[in-house]
């Protein structure tokens, strides 16, 4: 696939994660960060992968690690933000204990790259902000590898207001 | 054996340990007057064994303690593939199996009560050991061998479940306090860990 400027590198995504202090990456993978999921795969000092079988455990991981001290961030797919929509609300709403998530748009038209995502016809992509406002969960879009900057206002926010948020990776991370 | 005998006896040797507990455990635990390092999940079924795993890899120098129950595990079965591939050493999974969910209310019946091994599910998805009791007499004599043991470790805890209460005193308005103390209890263990550092 012919790299474009929608296609964050994931190199850059992993430098994000890094001056951000990211210590334990955990996750139930997401195809839209293939790129990312390999170089973490592969070994990056300082970042300790947690495999989970869904994300109802990947948030729950997720917050031990952050009362523990950590810096987790929780790797999920647009699907699985939807799946684990009563552990987010147990523990980001009600705990108020601030998990940061990468989101990726599973499914999104490549027409609707660099265009608003709420104007995708498939529901698995038009459906996830409307159902974050509905949560009361800020988000940011990664749409270009200048949004990086969104990861670390998050960061901030989190730790911050000690409330969740959610970085929604528009397109499949570039292999560079 | 019933819940709070089992939970008694668990506390009992806790020392240091994080506990992790949930549901029933919850209660029982409060009544027993347990003190940090602790932490509900709650209201949330399901969550008690996965944050104990967060805790656990975050913590190596601390050992986890999960008080989970039958219908939050069946909720989270993965879960136990996601503990053991970690194979974090400091993780004791004990589960509290009454085969009935909104247990001393309804005593509704859980799936497969009489069919499913939970130990044998947690062995065969790699934790280093499993076992189970019903009486409470050799669960307390096993237990502090049992934790000696390097996790992740699965007990299963077989107990009576209480008797039902009948009719309309079985809904009552559920408190506040359910639905803030899992964050109270964060930040308190959270400062409790923070304060200790890594021993």
């Amino acid at each position: 696939m012919e790299a474009h400027p929608y296609n964050i590198p994931a190199s850059a995504c992993l430098a994000a994660l890094q001056r951000n202090g990211v210590d334990h990456f955990v996750t139930v993978p997401d195809w839209i960060q293939l790129a990312l999921h390999e170089r973490v795969e592969a070994g990056v000092d300082g970042l300790e992968l947690v495999r989970c079988s869904n994300e109802d455990q990947a948030v729950c991981v997720s917050a031990g690690l952050r009362i523990a001290g950590k810096r987790p961030i929780t790797v999920i797919q647009n699907q699985g933000l939807y799946a684990c929509v009563n552990a987010l609300r147990a523990v980001c709403l009600d705990a108020s204990i601030p998990v940061v998530f990468l989101v990726g748009h599973f499914g999104r038209e490549f027409g609707n790259f660099g265009q608003d995502p709420n104007l995708s016809e498939r529901n698995t992509v038009k459906l996830l902000e409307p159902i974050l406002n509905a949560l009361g969960v800020r988000f940011w879009r990664l749409e270009t590898e200048g949004d990086l900057a969104g990861m670390d206002e998050a960061f901030a926010y989190a730790d911050r207001e000690s409330r969740s948020a959610v970085l929604i990776v528009g397109a499949p991370t570039g292999w560079n | 054996m019933d819940i709070n005998e089992a939970c008694r006896i668990i506390e009992g040797v806790r020392g240091g340990a994080i506990l992790v507990a949930t549901m029933g455990a919850m209660g029982a635990f409060d009544q027993l007057g347990a003190a940090q390092p602790r932490i509900n999940s709650v209201p949330l079924m399901g969550g008690a064994a996965s944050i104990g795993l967060g805790l656990a890899i975050g913590r190596p120098d601390r050992r986890v303690i999960v008080v989970d129950g039958d219908a939050s595990l069946l909720m989270q079965l993965g879960g136990l593939a996601t503990v053991a591939e970690r194979q974090p050493r400091n993780f004791h999974h004990f589960v509290i199996r009454n085969g009935t969910q909104f247990s001393g209310f309804s005593n509704l019946a859980t799936p497969a009560e009489d069919i499913v091994d939970f130990a044998a599910m947690a062995k065969a998805a790699g934790y280093r050991g499993a076992s189970s009791f019903s009486d409470a007499a050799a669960f307390s004599e096993a237990l502090p061998a049992i934790l000696a043991e390097d996790g992740p470790i699965f007990t299963e805890l077989r107990v009576t479940p209480p008797p039902p209460i009948p009719g309309a005193n079985t809904q009552f308005e559920i408190p506040p306090q359910q639905f803030v103390r899992m964050g109270a209890e964060a930040v308190a263990l959270s400062a409790w860990l923070a304060e200790r550092g890594n021993d």
